[in-house]
């Protein structure tokens, strides 16, 4: 357990690894996609209430919910980074910040585009729209500290110590729902029989989009870690013998 | 029932159309696709920045290393 623990620490295991496992990861993403992308638009059946607009469920939803695993995931490298120094945790805190905010950013706006019509309004201070808002900026102000910092082992100390506070907001945007009734409606409840409020051809597709945005999540951030590795990596032989070899 | 039956637009043009919500619906998926494609390749360009940067500087590595080494 520990010589894997060391050894995944290693930039060069993970850099060899994610090569293997990149087709792996992509080829189930794009398939996904298709069969998803396709199902949302053609195959769903317009909702009673909300029309053709339940379309952007299928991005939102993806979006929205894999948007909350950044801090967690940022605060989990950063206490490896704090404890144990591990090399490779701060380059995936490092890449995951900027990450997070773009999909930050594409769960608000389809969010905001979704509720311009439904909802009648762009933007509402609501609970889980203002929480979620809060996350973008903790993102952007991790992303700052770390540039603002000249020293880089200050600065992977001081955003892994951001990254760990800012999962308090996570719990605030996961229970924002339940504590503040507003416009924002509760998570849905999904069942296999046909009574249930969301019958299958309804979230079928949406974990199917669920499954290839978490995919894609993957993929993107380990190509960022990748690029990080080759950077802070660059003097050490097996880069160099890597970049002759291209 | 076959698979065209059950797709929810009787023409190209409603497809299109997205009942009245065209804008809303086409924009979140052109945002999406926008997303997609500047997160995949943008990692990849700078993958090869990156490569090529290095090649440079291990040719200027062994440039000086010799002119060192004929001095």
């Amino acid at each position: 357990m520990w010589l894997w623990f060391s050894k995944l620490g290693s930039p060069k295991w993970f850099y060899e690894l994610s090569g293997r496992w990149l087709p792996w990861l992509v080829i189930p993403m794009a398939l996904l996609l298709v069969v998803g992308i396709v199902w949302a638009l053609l195959f769903v059946p317009p909702d009673y209430q909300q029309g053709e607009t339940i379309r952007i469920m299928y991005i939102h939803v993806p979006f929205a919910s894999i948007s909350l695993a950044f801090f967690p995931l940022m605060a989990v490298a950063g206490t490896i980074t704090l404890v144990w120094k591990m090399k490779l945790a701060d380059m995936v805190a490092k890449v995951a910040a900027p990450l997070g905010a773009w999909f930050t950013a594409l769960a608000l706006m389809s969010g905001s585009i979704w509720g311009s019509d439904i909802w009648g309004t762009w933007w509402i201070w609501d609970g889980r729209l203002t929480s979620m808002l809060l996350q973008f900026f903790l993102l952007i102000g991790v992303i700052s500290l770390r540039s603002a910092l000249e020293d880089s082992d200050a600065a992977a100390k001081a955003c892994a110590v951001l990254s760990i506070v800012g999962c308090i907001n996570v719990f605030v945007i996961k229970y924002s729902v339940e504590w503040w009734n507003t416009l924002h409606q509760p998570a849905s409840s999904f069942s296999l029989s046909d009574e249930a409020p969301n019958p299958p051809e309804v979230w079928v597709p949406l974990v199917i989009m669920i499954i290839a945005i978490y995919l894609f999540f993957a993929v993107s951030l380990i190509l960022s870690t990748r690029n990080e590795i080759l950077e802070r990596e660059r003097r050490a032989q097996w880069v160099q013998d890597l970049v002759e070899a291209q | 029932m076959t698979m065209i039956e059950i797709i929810q637009f009787s023409s190209l043009g409603e497809f299109f159309d997205m009942g009245g919500y065209a804008f809303n619906v086409w924009s979140v998926y052109a945002l999406f696709f926008l997303f997609f494609f500047i997160n995949l390749y943008f990692p990849l360009l700078k993958r090869k920045q990156i490569i090529r940067e290095q090649k440079r500087r291990s040719i200027v590595n062994k440039e000086t290393a010799t002119e060192i080494s004929s001095s």
